[in-house]
C-alpha cells in the first residue's frame, strides 16, 4: 500500500483488529470489569494495606507514611499472642456471641410461634416488638446505662421486689457488668431473629402440618418433628448473621463501660477501638484484626458448611 | 596631606555619614530589642506584644487556638488582651478534654495546620514531640524569654523533653488531699481514734495514716463514708503512682526494666484495694464532676482531687464551702524517714504547631500568656479550671477568694514539690496497661501481684516498640528532674 493510499483510508488505525485480539475482553467479561474492578479497590486493596500494616508497627503519629514504615515482621503476631487483654477480648466476645445468640434464638422462636396465627392486632404487635431494633444502638445502650445505674431502677426495682434494700454495682462488677451489656444487646437485636424466624415459620409447607394434626400428633412433636428441621436453614441463616453481628458488638460496651472494670468487658471492637484509635497503634491492630478476620471466616464456614449438610 | 588627610576623602566622609544617620534612626529598635531581652519577668507580656506585632510588621493575622472544652474563660481573656496589644485576632478551637491530645497528634498525618497553637494534657507532650508536630522552642526561647521566666514557675519539668523546650505549663494540676475539718476536730474522734490505732487524727503524712483515718470513719450505718478517692478505671493509677513512690522506688530502673511489680508495688496495691473498702458507694463509677458533687454533700472524710476540684467545693452549691482541712498526698515512712512524693499529675501546656505559618509570633503568644502578669488574668476565672502556676497568683486577691487561702498554702507547697507524671513517648499506652492492672485487681479478677507482673510485662513490650534506647535517654533526663530531696531517696 502506498503512503498516499494509507493517508486517505486513515492509515493503519482504521483496520479492523484481528479476531484473536478482539476476544482479549470478551463481551460479557467487559461488562462485569468495572464492579470486579470496584471490588478490588474496595476490598483487595484494603486488605492487602492490612496485611502490609500488620507485618509493621506504624503509627500514624510516627510522623512517616505508612508504606515507610520499618518492617517488623512477625513481631505483632507474638505480641499478640502474649498479650493477655487480646486473648481474653476474644474469649469474651465468643462468650457474648454464644450467650446472646442462643437466648435471642430461643425469644424469637417462641414470639414467632405466637405470631403464625392470624389474630386482630397482631400487625401492631408485631410493630410494636420490631421497635427496638430501629433505635440508635448508642440511645439504647444509653438507656440501659441509665437503667443499670447504682441509683437506677433496676436496683430499686429489685429492692421493692424483695423487700430489702438492694445495693449492686452493675456497671463496675467484674462479671456483673456484662448482663447490662448482653441484655442491651438481646433487647435490641432479638426483633431481627424474631423476623426472621417468622419470616420461615410463615412460608412453611402446611400439608405435613395438616397431616401430622390429622394423625392426631401433639402440638409439641409437631413442632420439634416437623416445623424444627423444616425451618433449621431459616434458623441457620438467622443464627449465622446474628453471629457476625453480634462478634462486632461495640456500642453498649462503649457506653456502658469502655471495657471496665480492668478490661473485665473488653470485648474485641473495644479493644481494637482503643488500639486503633486512642493509641493509633495502627500496625498492631492490623494484625489483630487479621487473626479476628480469619477467626470469624473459619466460624462462619463451619456454620455454613453444617448448614448446607443439614439442608 | 596627612595620613589622616588622605584617610578623610569626600567618599569617606559620606560613607561615615550615612552610616552615622542610619545608626540614629535604627537605634531605638535596636535599644528596644535589648530592653526586651533584658526585660524581667514583670514586663515580659509587653515585650512578647510588642516583638509580635513588630514581627506581624502590620499584617492581618489571626492565631488558631485549639484548646480543650471549658478552657475558654481562661484563654480568651488573655487573648483578648493580646490582641488589644498587638492588632492579632483569634480563632477558638475547642475539642472535649478527654480527646484533645488525640486531636493534636492526628495533626501529624494530616499536617494541616489547621492550628497554630495547642493546649493538649502535659502527659501528651512527649507523643506530640515524636511525631514531629510540635516546634522546637529553645531558639526562640534564647532570644526572648527573661532568664527567671522557668524558674519562677513552680512546675515546669512537662515543658521539656530530652532536654529541648516544648511549651509552657499553664496549669497547676497537682493533686490534693481534702479532709472533713469538722471531724479531723472532734475531740472525741480524736480520743475514740488515738485509742483504737495509736495515731493522731490530724491532717495525715502517710498513707498509713490516710487509710488507717478512712476506716476509722467509715460508718455507712450512720450515712458516713471515708473516703472519695476515685475508684474508676481512668483515675485509680494516679492514686497507685502516689502508693508507690511513697515506698521509695521509681517507675523504671536505669535501664527501663519495669520497678513497678516489685514488693513495694504490690503492698501499694494492695493497701489501696483495703482502701477502697472504705470509699462511698459511688467511688467505682463517678466521673470526676460526680466525684465533685458526692464529696460536696459533706458525709465523706477523705478526697483526693485538684485545684478545680476546690473551685467546686469552695461554692456555694457545696456543703463542704470552708469546712475542710487540705494536705498534700500522703507520702510513706522510708528508711525511718517520712518521704513526701505530692505529684503532678495533669496540667495543660500551650505548644506551637510545626504546621503553623507564624510561629514565631505563636511562641510569642505563649510567652505572654503564661507571663505572670497575663496567666494572673487567665487563674482568676472561676469558671475554667487553670491552676496556680507562679508565685503571683498566690498573692491576687481575686484567685484567693477562689480558691480560699488555706487551700492555696497547700497547693504552692505541693507543687513546688511534686514529682513529674511519666512524660515519655506512649504515656497513655503505659498508663493505659496500669490502669487496667489496678482496676483489675481492684475488683477481684486478678491478684495484685499479678496485675502487676502482666503490666510489667506490658510495660517491656512497650519498651520495646518505642525504643529502648530513646525511651531511656528521656527517662533519664526525667528522673533528674525529680525534686531533688525526693530524688535521693528513690532507688
Amino acid at each position: 500500500m502506498s503512503e498516499d493510499v494509507k493517508n486517505q483510508t486513515g492509515g493503519d488505525d482504521t483496520i479492523a483488529p484481528p479476531a484473536s485480539r478482539r476476544r482479549l475482553i470478551p463481551f460479557n467479561v467487559a461488562l462485569v470489569l468495572p464492579a470486579q474492578l470496584t471490588v478490588m479497590a474496595v476490598v483487595v486493596v484494603p486488605t492487602l494495606i492490612v496485611l502490609w500494616l500488620a507485618l509493621t508497627d506504624w503509627q500514624p503519629t510516627q510522623g512517616v507514611p505508612w508504606w515507610q514504615a520499618d518492617m517488623i515482621w512477625f513481631w505483632n503476631f507474638v505480641d499478640l499472642w502474649y498479650d493477655e487483654r487480646f486473648t481474653n477480648a476474644v474469649w469474651r466476645t465468643l462468650f457474648v456471641v454464644a450467650v446472646c445468640i442462643v437466648i435471642e434464638l430461643a425469644l424469637a422462636l417462641g414470639l414467632a410461634l405466637l405470631f403464625v396465627e392470624e389474630w386482630w392486632w397482631k400487625r401492631v404487635a408485631v410493630s410494636i416488638i420490631i421497635l427496638p431494633m430501629m433505635i440508635i444502638p448508642v440511645d439504647a445502650a444509653n438507656a440501659f446505662f441509665m437503667l443499670f445505674n447504682d441509683l437506677g431502677p433496676i436496683n430499686h426495682l429489685i429492692s421493692i421486689v424483695t423487700g430489702e434494700p438492694f445495693q449492686f454495682s452493675w456497671l463496675s462488677h467484674p462479671t456483673g457488668a456484662m448482663v447490662p451489656i448482653m441484655l442491651c444487646e438481646i433487647w435490641q437485636w432479638t426483633p431481627l431473629m424474631f423476623l426472621m424466624v417468622l419470616t420461615g415459620l410463615m412460608s412453611l409447607p402446611q400439608n405435613q402440618v395438616r397431616a401430622a394434626i390429622a394423625l392426631g400428633a401433639s402440638p409439641a412433636r409437631i413442632f420439634r418433628r416437623i416445623m424444627l428441621p423444616l425451618l433449621s436453614p431459616v434458623i441457620g441463616i438467622a443464627v449465622l448473621i446474628r453471629s457476625i453481628e453480634t462478634f462486632k458488638i461495640f456500642d453498649p460496651v462503649y457506653i456502658l463501660t469502655r471495657g471496665q472494670p480492668g478490661g473485665a468487658t473488653e470485648t474485641i471492637s473495644m479493644y481494637m477501638y482503643n488500639g486503633a484509635f486512642v493509641y493509633f497503634r495502627m500496625g498492631y491492630i492490623a494484625a489483630a484484626a487479621l487473626i479476628v478476620l480469619v477467626l470469624v471466616v473459619s466460624i462462619c464456614l463451619a456454620m455454613s458448611r453444617s448448614l448446607k449438610r443439614y439442608s | 596631606m596627612t595620613d589622616f588627610g588622605s584617610r578623610l576623602n569626600r567618599r569617606t566622609l559620606l560613607k561615615g555619614s550615612a552610616a552615622t544617620l542610619a545608626a540614629y534612626s535604627v537605634s531605638p529598635m535596636l535599644i528596644g530589642r535589648a530592653q526586651a531581652q533584658g526585660a524581667d519577668l514583670a514586663n515580659v507580656h509587653e515585650y512578647a506584644a510588642a516583638t509580635a506585632k513588630e514581627l506581624a510588621g502590620g499584617r492581618s493575622i489571626t492565631l488558631t487556638i485549639l484548646q480543650p472544652s471549658g478552657s475558654l474563660g481562661n484563654v480568651k481573656p488573655v487573648a483578648d488582651e493580646f490582641t488589644k496589644a498587638t492588632g492579632i485576632n483569634f480563632d477558638y478551637v475547642e475539642v472535649p478534654m478527654g480527646e484533645i491530645n488525640q486531636k493534636v497528634l492526628l495533626e501529624a498525618v494530616s499536617k494541616s495546620g489547621a492550628f497554630d497553637l495547642a493546649l493538649p494534657a502535659t502527659f501528651g507532650v512527649p507523643d506530640m514531640v515524636e511525631s514531629g508536630i510540635l516546634v522546637n522552642l529553645d531558639e526562640y526561647a534564647k532570644k526572648h524569654q527573661p532568664a527567671d521566666y522557668q524558674t519562677d514557675s513552680l512546675f515546669t519539668v512537662g515543658d521539656y523533653y530530652k532536654g529541648s523546650l516544648y511549651g509552657y505549663q499553664t496549669d497547676g494540676d497537682t493533686y490534693l488531699m481534702f479532709y472533713n475539718k469538722a471531724w479531723l476536730e472532734d475531740e472525741a474522734e480524736q480520743k475514740g481514734f488515738a485509742d483504737a490505732t495509736g495515731m493522731t487524727l490530724q491532717v495525715p503524712e502517710t498513707w498509713e495514716e490516710l487509710d488507717a483515718m478512712m476506716a476509722w470513719f467509715h460508718r455507712p450505718d450512720e450515712g458516713k463514708y471515708g473516703g472519695a478517692l476515685f475508684r474508676t478505671q481512668y483515675f485509680i493509677a494516679w492514686e497507685w503512682w502516689g502508693r508507690f513512690h511513697a515506698k521509695g522506688f521509681y517507675p523504671f530502673a536505669d535501664d527501663m526494666t519495669p520497678q513497678i511489680d516489685n514488693d513495694a508495688g504490690v503492698a501499694a496495691l494492695e493497701e489501696l484495694i483495703a482502701a477502697s473498702k472504705h470509699q462511698y458507694p459511688g467511688a467505682r463509677t463517678n466521673g470526676l464532676f460526680e466525684n465533685f458533687e458526692a464529696y460536696g454533700e459533706g458525709d465523706k472524710f477523705a478526697n483526693i482531687g485538684w485545684g478545680g476540684t476546690q473551685k467546686y467545693l469552695h461554692s456555694d452549691k457545696s456543703k463542704m464551702k470552708d469546712q475542710m482541712a487540705f494536705g498534700n498526698m500522703p507520702g510513706g515512712m522510708v528508711d525511718g524517714q517520712l518521704l513526701r512524693t505530692p505529684y503532678f499529675n495533669w496540667g495543660w501546656n500551650y505548644v506551637v504547631n510545626a504546621q503553623s505559618t507564624e510561629p514565631e509570633i505563636a511562641y510569642l503568644f505563649s510567652l505572654f500568656a503564661c507571663s505572670p502578669a497575663m496567666s494572673t488574668i487567665a487563674v482568676r476565672d472561676p469558671a475554667g479550671y487553670f491552676d496556680p502556676t507562679r508565685p503571683a497568683h498566690y498573692s491576687d486577691q481575686s484567685i484567693s477568694d477562689t480558691y480560699s487561702a488555706s487551700f492555696l498554702e497547700a497547693h504552692r507547697a505541693s507543687m513546688k514539690d511534686s514529682i513529674p507524671d511519666l512524660y515519655l513517648k506512649g504515656q497513655g499506652e503505659y498508663f493505659d496497661e496500669l490502669r487496667v492492672a489496678i482496676a483489675a485487681a481492684d475488683s477481684g479478677t486478678k491478684t495484685a501481684a499479678k496485675a502487676l507482673s502482666d503490666c510489667a510485662s506490658a510495660w517491656t513490650r512497650i519498651n520495646r516498640r518505642m525504643g529502648r534506647d530513646s525511651q531511656q535517654e528521656q527517662w533519664l533526663f526525667l528522673k533528674s528532674k525529680y525534686p531533688s530531696d525526693v530524688r535521693d531517696r528513690l532507688k
